[in-house]
Order: C-alpha cells, then sequence, then structure tokens
C-alpha cells in the first residue's frame, strides 16, 4: 500500500503543479471565454425567430449550437493544452529539475497526463455547466442526459489528448503536436472513410489496391473511430426510441479508456528512450 | 523475473499490445452495435410504415428485407409470446403489431444486435449503400459507408447546426412570402438532420394553413387528377397533401416522436380535410407514444365526430381517472361524457327504430319500438341534464324525427331549420337530415341544397382523370340527378 501511494504521490504534485501552471494560459482563457460566449449567445439566438411560432426550435439551436461549441472549443484546449505540457517543460528545461528528483520517467508522464486532463475536465465542466444552465432555464426541468453527453464527450476528448500527448512526447515544440492533435481529431472522425477504401479497393484485382485494401482493413481496426462519439449528440436531443444507451454508453466509457490507455503507453515508448 | 528486471519496459510494450488488441476487439464491438442500431432504426422505420401507410415505391427493397427480417425474427424466440394467433392472412406483420407498442423497442434492439439477424443486418448494410432502401435514408452509419465521406459527413453534430442555419433562412423566406422557396428549402433542412422534428411540424403548418389562407378553394373544373392521392387537387388542395407527405415523411424518420401523428391527426386530417377516420387513426398513434396531457382530448374529440361514441366516452373517463384534479377533468370531461353517454343513446334508439320498421312480425316490431323509446328517453334526460346549446339542438332534433316518424314532415323540418340556427354546431349534420326527410317525403329540393347534393357526392369530374373513374362518378351524378 506505502509503495502505491510513494508511487502517486510525485504524479499528484506533478498533476497539480500541471494544472496550476496550465489554467492560468492566456490562450487557454482565451478558448474558454469564446466557447462560454457562444454557449451564452445561443440563448439569443431565437430572436431571429418567428416569435408568433409557438415551438421549440429555440430550444434545439440552443442545444445544437451549444453541442458544436463544446465539440469546437473543447477539442482546441484539449489539444492546445495536451501538446504544449511536455514540449513547454522542455523548452523552459524544467524537465531537468524535476527529473533529477527521484521521479521516475513513468511518475513524470503520468503526472503531466493527469494534470492535462485536470485542466480538460475543469474547462468542459464550465462550458457543461453553462450549457446546463441555458437549458434549465429554457425547459425549467433539469437536463439530466446532457451530463451523460458531456461525460461522452470528455471520453471522446482522452482519446485525442492521449494521441496527442503521445506526438507532443517526440517534440521540442508544440507546434508540431497542436498539428498532430488536430490531424488526429480529423482522421479519427474519417475512420470511416478506410471502411469505403477497403470497399473500393476489392472492386478491382491490382495487386497495388489489394495492397491498398490490406492496410485500410488493418487501420479501420487498430485506428479509433471517434464518430463512436456521435452518441453525444443523439442523447441530446433524446427520443423515446432510444433503449441504445444503456449498452452503448458503457462501451463507449471503456472505448474511451482503452485508447486513452493505449495513446498514454504510446507517450511513453516514445519518452523512455528520449534524451532529457 | 531476472528477464523481467533486465528489460522493465518489456512490460509496457507487452501492455500497449494486449490494449491495442483490447482496442482491436473493442473497436469491432462498437462496429457491430452501431450496425445493429442502424438496422433497428430501419427495422423500426419499416414496421410503422408497414402498419400505417402500407404503400411501397418502385425499385425500394425495403418489403423484401423486411419480409426476410420477419421471418428471422419468427425463428429467433425473441417474440415469443407474440406468435399466439399468428397467422399469414393478417395484414399486420410480427414486428410490424410487436412496434406497435414503444415499450417493446427492446425486443426488436436484441433481435437487431442478435445473431439471428447477422444475414439480414448484412443484407441492410449491403442495400443501404446502394442506396435501395427507402427507410434507410437517414442513417448516418450506413449513409457514410456509402462512400459519400466528405465534409458533411465529418461531424455529424455540425450538421445539425447547419440544418439550424438553413432554418433560419426558411424562417425568412416566410416572413418574405417566398413559399415556394421556403418548401425547397425545408427539404433541404431536414435532409441535413432528419431528426429536427420541429421543421417538419412547423413547415407542414406553413404548407398547409399560411400558404393556403389567401387561397380560394379551386373549382372542380379547373383542378386536375392526382394518381398518387387519386383525388382531385386544385393547387390549394394540393398544398394539404405536400403537408400530409411531409409529415409522413417525418414519421418514417421519427417513427416514436407523438408531436408528428398528432399534427398529422389533428391539423391536418381534422382540421383541414375533415377526414375524422384518419384523425381517429393518427391521434391514436400519438397517444401510444408517451404524449402530453393536451393530446387525447383531440382524440376523443375526433372520436365522437367520426362516430365511435363508445371508445369517445371509454376515453373521457379514463382521462378523468388519469388525471383526476385537472381543470380538463374538473370542467371539460364531465360534459363530454354527457354528450358521448347521449350520443350513444340516440343511436341505439334510431337502430331499434329501424329493425322494428324491417320487423314484419308485429309483436317483436313493437318491441322493439319499445325499446327505441326507452333509449330516447334516457338521451332526453341526459340533454336537459346537459342544458347548453348542444343538448338543445339534439332534442330538437329528436322532436324532429318523431315528427318525421309520424309523416308530420313539415313540421320535422320547421323544427330542424330553427335547430340547426340555435345550434350553429349542428348545422351541417341538421342540413343534411333537412335534405334527408324532404327526399323521403318527397318534397322539392331548394336550388343551395341541390347544389350540396351535387358538391357533397363524389361528382368531381376533372381533367387527366382516369376512363373508367371518370364513368363511375358520371354515373354517380346521373343517380343523384335522378333522385332529385
Amino acid at each position: 500500500m506505502n509503495a502505491i501511494s510513494s508511487f502517486f504521490r510525485g504524479p499528484y504534485y506533478i498533476a497539480l503543479y500541471t494544472y496550476r501552471e496550465g489554467i492560468r494560459r492566456k490562450m487557454l482563457i482565451g478558448f474558454l471565454v469564446l466557447s462560454l460566449l457562444v454557449i451564452f449567445g445561443s440563448s439569443f439566438i431565437s430572436s431571429f425567430l418567428d416569435p408568433s411560432a409557438e415551438t421549440d426550435i429555440d430550444l434545439k439551436l440552443i442545444k445544437d449550437i451549444c453541442v458544436a461549441a463544446i465539440s469546437i472549443f473543447g477539442v482546441l484546449i484539449t489539444v492546445y493544452i495536451s501538446a504544449s505540457v511536455v514540449p513547454n517543460e522542455i523548452e523552459n528545461k524544467v524537465i531537468y529539475t524535476v527529473l533529477s528528483k527521484p521521479v521516475g520517467r513513468m511518475q513524470y508522464l503520468l503526472g503531466k497526463f493527469m494534470g492535462a486532463q485536470l485542466i480538460i475536465i475543469v474547462n468542459l465542466l464550465l462550458m457543461g455547466g453553462l450549457f446546463f444552465m441555458a437549458l434549465y432555464l429554457r425547459q425549467g426541468i433539469m437536463p439530466t442526459l446532457l451530463l451523460w453527453s458531456i461525460l461522452l464527450t470528455y471520453f471522446e476528448f482522452l482519446i485525442v489528448s492521449a494521441f496527442t500527448f503521445a506526438i507532443s512526447c517526440a517534440a521540442t515544440t508544440s507546434l508540431v503536436p497542436i498539428m498532430g492533435g488536430l490531424f488526429v481529431y480529423i482522421t479519427g472522425n474519417l475512420t470511416e472513410y478506410l471502411k469505403d477504401v477497403e470497399n473500393r479497393a476489392s472492386q478491382t484485382t491490382e495487386w497495388l489496391d489489394m495492397i491498398i485494401g490490406k492496410v485500410a482493413t488493418g487501420l479501420y481496426a487498430v485506428l479509433p473511430n471517434l464518430q463512436n462519439f456521435s452518441l453525444k449528440t443523439q442523447i441530446v436531443n433524446g427520443q423515446p426510441n432510444d433503449p441504445l444507451l444503456d449498452v452503448f454508453i458503457p462501451s463507449l466509457l471503456l472505448y474511451g479508456s482503452i485508447y486513452g490507455l493505449a495513446g498514454f503507453l504510446c507517450a511513453y515508448v516514445i519518452f523512455w528512450r528520449k534524451e532529457v | 523475473m531476472e528477464f523481467l528486471k533486465r528489460f522493465p519496459n518489456l512490460i509496457v510494450i507487452v501492455l500497449l499490445i494486449l490494449v491495442l488488441i483490447a482496442g482491436i476487439a473493442m473497436n469491432l464491438r462498437m462496429r457491430h452495435l452501431r450496425e445493429s442500431e442502424a438496422y433497428y432504426r430501419w427495422l423500426i422505420a419499416a414496421a410503422v410504415s408497414e402498419r400505417l401507410f402500407q404503400d411501397q415505391e418502385e425499385g425500394d427493397q425495403d418489403g423484401v428485407l423486411f419480409s426476410g427480417s420477419v421471418a428471422a425474427a419468427r425463428e429467433s424466440g425473441i417474440f415469443f409470446d407474440y406468435l399466439d394467433g399468428d397467422s399469414d392472412s393478417e395484414d399486420i406483420s410480427l414486428l410490424g403489431r410487436v412496434a406497435k407498442d414503444y415499450q417493446q423497442d427492446w425486443r426488436i434492439w436484441s433481435f437487431a444486435r442478435s445473431s439471428y439477424a447477422a444475414e439480414q443486418r448484412q443484407q441492410f448494410l449491403l442495400l443501404a449503400k446502394e442506396r435501395k432502401l427507402r427507410f434507410a435514408q437517414d442513417i448516418q452509419y450506413a449513409e457514410a459507408q456509402a462512400g459519400d465521406v466528405n465534409i458533411f459527413n465529418l461531424f455529424f453534430g455540425f450538421r445539425k447546426v447547419a440544418a439550424n442555419l438553413v432554418w433560419l433562412e426558411v424562417d425568412r423566406y416566410w416572413h418574405q412570402g417566398n413559399m415556394y422557396r421556403m418548401i425547397t428549402l425545408m427539404r433541404t433542412c431536414v435532409a441535413l438532420d432528419p431528426h429536427f422534428v420541429e421543421a417538419y411540424i412547423i413547415g407542414s403548418w406553413h404548407l398547409a394553413y399560411n400558404a393556403t389562407a389567401s387561397m380560394p378553394d379551386t373549382p372542380w373544373p379547373r383542378r386536375d387528377w392526382d394518381p398518387r392521392y387519386q383525388v382531385c387537387l386544385g393547387e390549394k388542395e394540393r398544398f394539404y397533401y405536400y403537408a400530409i407527405d411531409f409529415l409522413k415523411d417525418g414519421i418514417r424518420r421519427n417513427p416514436r416522436n407523438y408531436r408528428i401523428y398528432f399534427d398529422l391527426g389533428f391539423a391536418l386530417y381534422k382540421q383541414k380535410l375533415e377526414d375524422y377516420a384518419n384523425a381517429v387513426k393518427y391521434l391514436a398513434e400519438a397517444i401510444a407514444l408517451p404524449h402530453d396531457r393536451w393530446v387525447p382530448r383531440q382524440l376523443f374529440l375526433c372520436q365522437e365526430l367520426n362516430g365511435q361514441y363508445e371508445e369517445a366516452l371509454q376515453g373521457w373517463k379514463d382521462y378523468m381517472e388519469r388525471y383526476p384534479g385537472s381543470m380538463t377533468a374538473v370542467e371539460v370531461a364531465p360534459r363530454f361524457i354527457l354528450r358521448n353517454q347521449g350520443l350513444i343513446y340516440e343511436k341505439r334508439a334510431e337502430e331499434f327504430r329501424i329493425q322494428a320498421k324491417q320487423m314484419t312480425d308485429a309483436t317483436v316490431s313493437k318491441k322493439f319500438r319499445k325499446q327505441a323509446e326507452e333509449n330516447y328517453m334516457l338521451a332526453r334526460g341526459i340533454w336537459n341534464e346537459l342544458s347548453d346549446p348542444f343538448g338543445e339542438g339534439r332534442k330538437m332534433r329528436m322532436e324532429a324525427l318523431d315528427m318525421r316518424e309520424e309523416g308530420r314532415y313539415l313540421e320535422a323540418l320547421a323544427v330542424l331549420d330553427k335547430a340547426r340556427w340555435d345550434t350553429a354546431a349542428l348545422w351541417q349534420e341538421f342540413s343534411d337530415l333537412i335534405i334527408e326527410i324532404k327526399k323521403e317525403a318527397g318534397i322539392s329540393l331548394s336550388v343551395s341544397e341541390k347544389k350540396a347534393v351535387m358538391r357533397d357526392s363524389e361528382v368531381g369530374i376533372c381533367p387527366g382523370m382516369p376512363k373508367e373513374e371518370q364513368e363511375r362518378r358520371l354515373h354517380t351524378i346521373e343517380d343523384i340527378k335522378a333522385g332529385l
């Protein structure tokens, strides 16, 4: 028990420090303020609509705009934070001081990763909280399904964050991992395209097409598919014919955790040979 | 152990490989779940469509796949309690019957992801990719697999935002009076977000109400035969059917949303087309789903208008039990319970009178007459208790019918004429009865009554009508003219 607590003590302090340092970044605050403005502004979008028609369209507008804003700004915050926590330390040379202490590389990385997650969670909670309030004020009932949506959004971000973090471990500046993180998000949403490549490749007998087809099949099986998380939009606009949540939500949480862990392990594999 | 101490990072590598294998397994599971979900949604849409619309467009493979799915469902054992009384002669299939109750959706979901449906699921995906399934057009998963991976498919959530922006444009066109542009954009809007229920509802309202508000009814000679709806339609009437089609499209894509059924039943079939049978059909669907408190009221009203007094009466009684303290239960329901009770007695009395007339045996005929009188008495008691213009009108109607029985036609007509002016809600019914009595008594109809008879009968002939249909209707005209 002592060994476990002493192992996690180092990462805990590093995470706390990473959080304190990260939350003060101007760009992060900028993203957050913008997202909060969009979420807040969505409540006024109904002024563009015909006031004589008594409908729930404005409610739908609020939901869709807020989900989109959380996705866009959330992923920007996720990528920015995950891409910069390690390269910034290398740039500032703080990493040398930390690693010269009795802190293992695994502990260091775990601390940094947990710190980044803490920042992402706090930002997500702020955005989600405002969205929650906007819906509550409009509907008058607790939009509890929204909490599931936010939880799923976090697990989607966990995957993006973990792989961005892995890329950042190979870089010395944060610019490349930021580009890499955005690439992870976009390709993660286009994984379905690989299935299409596989289908098209199987329509010819050319050896090159066959190889491309095999590669696409392999990648389709291994790469995380972020489209699976489109359920988060579905939940918010819930329909009574959705008895699927009990199966989908646990599966998606497990899915996010597995790929999050895979990303973190990749980061460690990259980082352990890095000369710092 | 020694080996692990020498190579500690090997554990991480092995762990990474294991995690990636777990990731592959999860990927496969998610893929299976998403395919099953797409298939499940299609099954519900196809089952509801089979039960409500029973229409099939050429080239669509929905029917074939659905039959295969029903056969697989029958063998799966998941729907064992629905198999009792299952026969081929029934119009509705096993899945159609299960889909009638939304609380059984979990069974369809269980079936959709089970191995029993594996073959149909694969076939579904194949047909969906080839766009041969009518009810699968909105299913995102199959859509993404169909090879149209583009910027719209990149983030499904953003398509909803795009649909909202398009809707703002629809709203702008509405204020500008650009109705035809609006219709196109409305279709774009629901193509972007097929679950945009408000777009269906408001869109159909614009079509059926706002677009036609300043249009006069199209005269028969200016209408065209519409083979799809089997009716003669002018510009104004066509908008009603556009609205119906739009809402039906909404039902196919959102089969578990009561609001679309409600609007189709109430706003279109009841208010616009006065087709109470269809209004009851769709309102009954609406109340079978989770709904708001005001929905059943419209169903009971339509049942009453459709002559289904027993169902309406039972419905009002159930409503009072379910919402005992509500304003409707306290102020409205008791009145409608009395109304329907009175109408049931009247209906029974009239049936007994007809039976009495048909009987050759004087004793039996007398017995029926007595029963008719008893029911009339009961009805009269209720109308007295009701004590409102409707009740007064019904009493006058009964008085007129009594006079008719005694051959006092002119007096009956005078009473009915007064009654229809006193009770506007019963104007049509009393006017029809006046015509009926006049015909029975051999009294000539007035010009406006003759016109009403011609108008109300299926006499409309319009360009493009098939020859057989034209001949059938022309015969009807001849018959009516002969009758007049």
